[in-house]
C-alpha cells in the first residue's frame, strides 16, 4: 500500500508540474465561448468590467452589443493549453524527498483535515442541505483515490449546523479546532463570521480558517476574508450591512432570449422576500434586466407561504399588460406554482419566455411534467449531463453516484477542487511542508481565475464582486434540459458584455 | 346594538375598518380594478378560506365536545399529508384509495389513539396542561414527519380533481377543483352544525363536554363520544392537510403554520360557533387574496398580508364576551399544599447554581468512567445560548406559574429588550444599559396585560400567541428594529464593572450568574406579599377581589415584571447570537418550545428555567461522543432525546402535571436535615395509602355495583328502592 501510495504521489506531482508549466497567459475573450476541456482553460476575465457601472433608472440602458451574433462564436477550445500530463518529467518527488509534518491545524504527516458545515438536521427539514456533504465526501474519495492532497490522505469531519446561527458558530470553532480548511460550506445562518476570521493557527497567528464554501447568503459571511464561495456573491466587500452597495449580474440568457426569440420583453420578476439577503441578491438581477429593455409591470415579493392560488394576482397582471416575460429570482418550487396557476387560469403559456437560473435545474422541477415544458434555466456550469466533454464533471458525476446530483453537491465539489489546485501550486512552489492556513489564504486572495478545470465558468476570487462572465442557457423540451445556447454541447457562453453592474439599496430598491 | 355587535366591539370594529382603509389608500400598487381581476381575486379569496375552514371546522368540533383546543390540529394534517404523498405520489396508489386510507382509516384511528392514550387522562388536568399537551404533539408529530420524510427528497402533493379544467369565466376560468373544495368545505361545515344541533350523538357529544357524569347517567357513552370527536376532528384535519398540500407545498413547517389562520377563523366563532368559524376563514382568504392584488407593503412589511389572521385572531380575542370560558379545573388542579422556600435555602441554591457552573466548565468534575473536561468553545457556546433561554424561561415562572396567565410570547419580549438594548448602547456593548433595558421592557409587558387583564385560560394562550406571531411579522423586519451588519457583531461584547466579556467562558459565568440572582429574587418575591397575591388570583379572582386585591393591577404588574426579565434575558440571547436573524430567530416554534420546557420541569418553580439547557446540553455531549468515536449509539440516541425530548417531557405532564423538577424535589427533600417537614408529608402520604387498602379487609377486588346491590339487599337495605334488575332498569 505504502508503494502503491507512493506511486499516486508521483502522478499527482506529474500534474501538478503539468498544470503549473499550462499556466493562464490568456486574455484574448472580450466576448467568447468557453470550450470546456479536460483540463485548465482558464481566461482572465479582468477586462471591461469596470466600465459597465449603470446608475441610472430601469429601462434607460442597454447593452448595444448583439450577443447572439457576433459574440459567442469564438470557441476557447484551442485555448487550453495545458497539455497531457504525463508528457512532462518530474526532476524530484516532494512526497519522497521530505519527512511529511504537520505544518498546521488540522494537518498531520499522514492525513488533512477538512471540514464540511451545512444545514441537515433541522427537526423540520431534516436533510436540507445534505448534498453539500455528499459533495465533498465524494471529492475527498476521488482525491485520495487519486493520490491524496499534498502527498496525504483527505479526511472529511461533518458537521451540521441544523439551520441555528449557535451551532453555526460552533461549526467554525470546530473548523477553527481541528480542521486544516472548510470545504462545501453551506448555511443559512452565517451571521457571525468572528469566529471563522480570527482563528488562531499553529502558530497563534490569527489568520483564520480558509472557507471554500457553496454559498455566502449574509453579508458578514460574504464580506468575511477567509470565506472563498464557489456561488460568488457578485457583491462588493466591505458592506456596513445597509444601505448601496454594488452587485454585478449577469444578462447574457435574457439577452439571448431578445436577440434570438423576441426583442421586446415585458412582464414580471418575483422576489423571493423572507429573507432581506434574499430580496438584496435577486433585485440587481431585475434591475440589470431592466437596463437592457425588459419591461417589468412588477417586481413582487413572493413567500414561501404565499400559496399557488395566491400567484393568481401575478397572473392578472400578466393578462392585463400582454406579458411575455416571467421572471423568478426564488426556487423551482416558486416557478411551478406560477406556471400551474397561469394553466389554472388559462393564461397561454406558449407565449410567455419563463425563465430562472440553477433554482429550477433540478430532477424535481421536471418531474412537474407538461406544466413547466419550455421554462428556461441558466447556469454557470455545464450541464450534468455533458460529462463527455469535461473531465472534472465526469469525475464528479462518477463519485456522486447520481446523473442528477442537488446544485449543493457540484458547489461543494467545486470548493474540494478550488482547494485542490491551491494546495498544489503550494506544494509545488513550498514543499508538502510548506502547506499551511496562511499560505492557502495568500493564495485564495490572490486567485484572479478558477474554472473548476473546465466544468465552471471563470471565477475571480481576488474580489467578492465580480460575477462569472459565463452562462449556459438550457430549455425543458419534453421532459428535459436541453441546451439552446450556446448550441455546442461542452461549452459556455462568456463575455464581459454579458455583465452589468450597479449601485443601489437594493432593499430600499424592492417594492413589497 | 349595533348589527347586532355591542358598542364597544362595533366601535373597536368600526375603527379597525377605518385603519384598514387607511392602510388600503397608503399601500395602493396602482393597478387597474378590472371586473376581472375583482372576481378571480374574490374567488381565489373564497377558495382559500375554504382550505382554512377545513381546519377550523375540525378544531370548533374538537372543542366543542372535548373542550379541549387542540394546537396539534395542524400537524395531523402535515401528517396527513405526507402519508397521502407517501401512498399516492410514492407507492402508486389511485388517489381515491389512497384519500380513503388516509382521512377514513388513519385520520380518525389516530384521533381515537390520542383519545384513548393522552387525552382522557386530561379531562381533570388543568388548562395549563391540556394546552401543554396538545402542543406537544404538534411538536412530535412534526418531527415524526421530519425523521420519516427527509427534506432533501423534494415532494409534490397533485390538486385532487386537477386544476387545468374549470368554469369559463371570460378569459380566465374557476377550475372544478377549487368549486369542488369550496363546496366540501361548506358542505362539511353544514353537515358538522347538523350533527352537533341535531343528531343524537350531536347532542351527546355537547352534553359529554358541559357535564361528563350526568351525561352518563342520561344514556351517553361519554369515552365514546370523545373518540368519535376526536376521530372527527382528526379527519378533518386530515382531509384539511391534503388540500392544502398542493397549495404550498410539502413542507411541514410552512404547512404547520397554517394552523394559524384556523385559529384566527375559529375564534372568530368564538371556538364554538361553525357558521361563524367558516365565515372567518373566508374573510381572511378575501383579505389575503385582495391585499396581494391591490396592495405593496415595502421591504420593511413585507409580510403584512401574512399577518391578517394573527391580527384578526388578537382583535377578535380581545373582543369577544369571556363568560364561557371561565375554567374552574385550573385551581382544583393546581390546587397547593405551598411551602415558602427559606431566604437562606435559595441562597444555598444559587451557590451551588454558580459552583455547579464553575466546576462543570471548568472540567473539575470527574465522572471515573468519563471524565469530560474542560469546556471548550463550542460547549460553551452551546451553554451560553442555552443559559439565555433559560433566562427567558424564568421570565415565564411568576406569569405562568404563580398567576396563571398563559404566554406563548417570552421570545417577543426578549427580542423587544434585544431591540431596546441596541438602540440604547448602540455599539458600546455598554452592560449599565441592561437595567434600563428592564425598565422600558415592563411597559409592553404592561400594555399586553391590559387586554389580557379580562383574559383567562385558552383566550389569553391565543391572544399571547397571536401577539408573538404579529411581533414576528411585523415588528421585528423592520430594518430599523434589528439592522443587518456587514462585518463583526451587530451585539458587542457586553462590558460591565471595566471587564468585557469577550471570553466565552466568562461570559458563561456572568449569564450563570445573572440566571441566579433572578431565581434568588424569585424565591424572595415569592414568599413576599405580592407573590402571594398572584398564587390568589390564579386560584380565585372572584376571592381575591372579595379580599381586596385588585386583580387587574396585579395582572398587570406582573405582566410588567415577567417582561422585563425576557427583556434582560434577551439582551444576553442576543449578545450570545452576535447578531440576530430578524425572521427565523422569531420563529414561534422556538417560544412554544420554551413554554413546554418550563411546562415540563414545573412552570411555578423558579428554578424550573434550567430545564432549557438539557437540549444544549445532549447536543454538547453528542460532539464530545462524536470527537472521541466508536459511540454512535449513543450519538443517535441523543439526538433522539434532542429531538423528540421536549414533546416526550411535555406528555410526562400527564401524568406528573406539577412536572419534573417539583417530583424530583419531593424525592430529595427528605433527604435535606432541616426538611424533616417533607419526610413528614411522605410519612404520612404512605400511612394514608396504607389506611383503606382493601386488601386488609380480606377483599382482592372492589365490589362491582351488582355485588353492592345484591349485598344490599341482603342486608335489606334496599329492597324498597331497587328493583331485582338493578339501578339502570329501576331508570328506564
Amino acid at each position: 500500500m505504502k508503494h502503491f501510495r507512493w506511486l499516486i504521489c508521483l502522478l499527482a506531482v506529474l500534474a501538478l508540474v503539468a498544470a503549473a508549466c499550462g499556466g493562464n497567459d490568456d486574455d484574448d475573450s472580450d466576448a467568447a465561448t468557453l470550450a470546456a476541456a479536460p483540463t485548465e482553460a482558464s481566461d482572465s476575465m479582468d477586462d471591461g468590467l469596470g466600465d459597465d457601472s449603470i446608475d441610472d433608472d430601469m429601462g434607460d440602458d442597454s447593452i448595444d452589443d448583439d450577443m447572439g451574433e457576433d459574440s459567442m462564436d469564438d470557441g476557447l477550445g484551442d485555448d487550453s493549453n495545458a497539455g497531457p500530463v504525463a508528457t512532462q518529467e518530474p526532476e524530484v518527488d516532494p512526497c519522497e524527498a521530505v519527512d511529511l509534518e504537520a505544518s498546521d491545524i488540522g494537518i498531520t504527516e499522514d492525513t488533512i483535515t477538512v471540514l464540511v458545515m451545512a444545514d441537515v438536521g433541522s427537526p423540520l427539514s431534516p436533510g436540507l442541505f445534505q448534498g453539500s456533504m455528499d459533495g465533498v465526501n465524494a471529492w475527498a474519495d476521488h482525491v485520495n483515490a487519486e493520490g491524496g492532497l499534498a502527498c496525504r490522505q483527505v479526511e472529511v469531519v461533518e458537521h451540521d449546523s441544523a439551520i441555528n446561527p449557535t451551532e453555526t458558530t460552533n461549526g467554525f470553532l470546530l473548523a477553527c479546532e481541528s480542521a486544516f480548511a472548510m470545504v462545501g460550506t453551506t448555511v443559512l445562518f452565517g451571521l457571525e463570521t468572528t469566529d471563522l476570521q480570527s482563528c488562531p493557527d499553529a502558530g497563534g497567528n490569527e489568520v483564520g480558517v480558509p472557507d471554500f464554501a457553496y454559498i455566502a447568503t449574509e453579508p458578514p459571511h460574504q464580506c468575511s476574508v477567509v470565506t472563498f464561495a464557489t456561488a460568488r456573491p457578485n457583491s462588493a466587500c466591505p458592506y456596513s450591512g445597509s444601505g448601496p452597495r454594488t452587485v454585478q449580474s449577469q444578462i447574457g440568457p435574457v439577452q439571448w432570449v431578445m436577440d434570438n426569440v423576441t426583442p421586446d420583453l415585458s412582464g414580471l420578476f418575483l422576489v423571493p422576500s423572507d429573507l432581506p439577503s434574499t430580496i438584496t441578491s435577486t433585485m440587481p438581477q431585475a434591475r440589470a434586466m431592466a437596463s437592457i429593455g425588459v419591461d417589468f409591470h412588477s417586481v413582487p415579493g413572493i413567500s414561501g407561504f404565499t400559496t399557488q392560488s395566491e400567484y393568481g394576482a401575478f397572473i392578472q397582471i400578466m393578462r392585463d399588460n400582454n406579458s411575455n416575460f416571467a421572471y423568478t429570482g426564488s426556487d423551482g418550487e416558486s416557478m411551478l406554482k406560477w406556471r400551474s396557476e397561469a394553466e389554472a387560469q388559462g393564461l397561454d403559456a406558449d407565449s410567455i419566455i419563463w425563465m430562472c437560473s440553477l433554482s429550477c435545474y433540478t430532477p424535481d422541477f421536471l418531474e412537474a411534467g407538461d406544466v413547466v415544458e419550455g421554462t428556461y434555466s441558466w447556469g454557470w456550469y455545464l450541464p450534468f449531463h455533458e460529462t463527455e466533454y469535461n473531465q472534472e464533471l465526469a469525475d464528479f458525476i462518477e463519485a456522486i453516484d447520481t446523473d442528477f446530483p442537488p446544485a449543493w453537491a457540484a458547489g461543494a465539489w467545486a470548493g474540494g477542487v478550488l482547494l485542490e489546485q491551491i494546495v498544489d501550486e503550494i506544494v509545488a512552489e513550498s514543499g508538502p511542508n510548506g502547506l499551511t492556513r496562511q499560505a492557502v489564504l495568500d493564495k485564495a486572495r490572490s486567485l484572479t481565475s478558477f474554472d473548476v478545470n473546465g466544468w465552471w465558468g471563470p471565477a475571480d476570487y481576488a474580489t467578492t464582486q465580480n460575477i462569472i462572465p459565463c452562462f449556459v442557457l438550457s430549455q425543458v423540451q419534453n421532459g428535459a434540459f436541453v441546451r439552446v445556447y450556446p448550441e455546442e454541447p461542452g461549452e459556455l457562453a462568456c463575455s464581459p458584455e454579458s455583465v452589468v453592474e450597479h449601485t443601489r439599496d437594493w432593499a430600499a430598491d424592492f417594492g413589497g | 346594538m349595533i348589527l347586532g355587535l355591542r358598542p364597544p366591539v362595533a366601535l373597536a370594529a368600526l375603527l379597525a375598518a377605518m385603519a384598514a382603509v387607511v392602510i388600503a389608500v397608503f399601500n395602493w400598487k396602482g393597478a387597474p380594478v378590472t371586473g376581472q381581476t375583482f372576481l378571480v381575486t374574490t374567488y381565489i379569496g373564497l377558495f382559500l378560506g375554504a382550505l382554512w375552514a377545513m381546519y377550523a371546522t375540525g378544531l370548533v368540533v374538537v372543542y366543542t365536545t372535548t373542550g379541549v383546543f387542540n394546537f396539534a390540529q395542524g400537524a395531523i394534517g402535515v401528517f396527513a399529508a405526507f402519508l397521502y404523498w407517501e401512498l399516492h405520489v410514492n407507492r402508486g396508489w389511485h388517489s381515491i384509495l389512497a384519500l380513503f386510507v388516509v382521512v377514513g382509516l388513519f385520520a380518525p384511528a389516530l384521533g381515537v389513539l390520542l383519545d384513548v392514550v393522552i387525552m382522557r387522562r386530561l379531562r381533570t388536568a388543568s388548562l395549563v396542561v391540556q394546552l401543554m399537551v396538545t402542543v406537544a404533539i404538534m411538536v412530535l408529530l412534526l418531527s415524526v414527519v421530519g425523521d420519516i420524510w427527509e427534506a432533501d427528497t423534494p415532494r409534490r402533493v397533485p390538486y385532487l380533481f386537477g386544476i387545468e379544467n374549470g368554469i369559463d369565466l371570460g378569459p380566465s376560468q374557476l377550475p372544478w377543483h377549487r368549486l369542488i373544495v369550496f363546496l366540501v368545505a361548506v358542505a362539511i361545515a353544514v353537515a358538522m352544525r347538523y350533527l352537533l344541533r341535531r343528531t343524537r350523538i350531536g347532542t351527546a357529544m355537547r352534553a359529554v363536554v358541559d357535564n361528563r357524569e350526568l351525561a352518563a347517567l342520561n344514556g351517553a357513552r361519554p369515552n365514546a363520544v370523545s373518540s368519535t370527536s376526536w376521530a372527527l376532528g382528526s379527519m378533518l384535519g386530515a382531509l384539511g392537510g391534503i388540500l392544502i398540500a398542493p397549495e404550498l407545498g410539502l413542507d411541514p413547517a410552512t404547512l404547520n403554520n397554517v394552523v394559524i389562520i384556523a385559529f384566527a377563523a375559529a375564534a372568530f366563532g368564538a371556538l364554538r360557533n361553525l357558521p361563524m368559524a367558516v365565515v372567518g376563514a373566508m374573510l381572511i382568504g378575501l383579505l389575503r387574496a385582495h391585499t396581494g392584488a391591490w396592495l405593496d407593503f415595502g421591504p420593511d412589511y413585507r409580510f403584512a398580508h401574512l399577518s391578517i389572521a394573527p391580527l384578526i385572531l388578537l382583535f377578535v380575542v380581545i373582543a369577544l364576551p369571556q363568560a364561557r370560558l371561565e375554567v374552574g379545573r385550573l385551581a382544583h388542579n393546581l390546587r397547593r399544599h405551598e411551602r415558602f422556600t427559606k431566604w437562606w435555602e435559595g441562597l444555598i441554591g444559587c451557590g451551588v447554581i454558580i459552583l455547579a457552573a464553575v466546576a462543570l466548565s471548568g472540567g473539575w468534575l470527574d465522572f471515573g468512567i468519563w471524565d469530560p473536561g474542560a469546556w471548550g468553545s463550542r460547549e460553551l457556546n452551546s451553554a451560553n445560548e442555552a443559559m439565555a433561554f433559560a433566562l427567558i424561561g424564568l421570565s415565564l415562572v411568576p406569569l405562568i406559574g404563580w398567576a396563571g396567565q398563559i404566554n406563548f410570547a417570552p421570545l417577543a419580549f426578549a427580542g423587544f429588550g434585544a431591540f431596546v438594548y441596541l438602540k440604547l448602547a448602540g455599539d458600546t456593548g455598554d452592560g449599565y444599559w441592561i437595567l434600563l433595558v428592564g425598565l422600558l421592557c415592563a411597559p409592553l409587558g404592561a400594555l399586553v396585560a391590559l387586554p389580557a387583564a379580562r383574559l383567562r385560560g385558552l383566550y389569553l394562550a391565543l391572544m399571547t400567541m397571536a401577539f408573538a406571531q404579529a411581533m414576528s411579522l411585523i415588528f421585528f423586519p423592520h430594518s430599523w428594529i434589528l439592522p443587518t451588519i456587514g462585518v463583526g457583531r451587530q451585539f458587542p461584547h457586553i462590558e460591565l464593572f471595566g471587564v468585557t466579556f469577550d471570553d466565552r467562558r466568562g461570559f458563561f459565568l456572568l449569564i450563570v450568574s445573572v440566571f441566579a440572582v433572578f431565581v434568588y429574587a424569585l424565591v424572595l418575591l415569592r414568599r413576599s406579599r405580592y407573590g402571594r397575591r398572584w398564587m390568589a388570583v390564579n386560584d380565585s379572582q372572584a376571592a381575591s377581589a372579595t379580599l381586596g386585591i385588585p386583580v387587574v393591577w396585579t395582572k398587570v404588574v406582573v405582566y410588567a415584571l415577567s417582561a422585563a426579565m425576557a427583556g434582560i434575558a434577551g439582551v444576553f440571547w442576543a449578545t450570545v447570537s452576535g447578531n440576530v436573524d430578524s425572521v427565523q430567530g422569531f420563529d414561534l416554534l422556538i417560544g412554544f418550545n420554551i413554554v413546554l420546557l418550563v411546562a415540563a420541569a414545573g412552570v411555578s418553580i423558579p428554578v424550573a428555567g434550567i430545564f432549557l439547557i438539557f437540549i444544549p446540553l445532549f447536543t454538547g455531549l453528542g460532539h464530545r461522543l462524536e470527537d472521541t468515536g466508536n459511540v454512535d449509539f449513543l450519538v443517535t440516541l441523543l439526538e433522539i432525546m434532542t429531538t423528540y425530548g421536549p414533546g416526550l417531557m411535555v406528555l410526562g405532564m400527564v401524568f406528573n402535571p406539577r412536572g419534573a423538577i417539583f417530583e424530583m424535589g419531593r424525592g430529595f427533600s427528605p433527604l435535606l436535615p432541616w426538611r424533616s417537614d417533607a419526610r413528614a408529608e411522605i410519612a404520612a402520604e404512605n400511612a394514608q395509602k396504607r389506611e383503606p387498602e382493601i386488601g386488609e379487609l380480606g377483599i382482592e377486588r372492589p365490589f362491582t355495583p351488582e355485588e353492592v346491590i345484591a349485598i344490599d339487599r341482603r342486608l335489606g337495605i334496599l329492597d324498597d328502592v331497587v328493583p331485582k334488575e338493578g339501578y339502570g332498569s329501576a331508570r328506564s
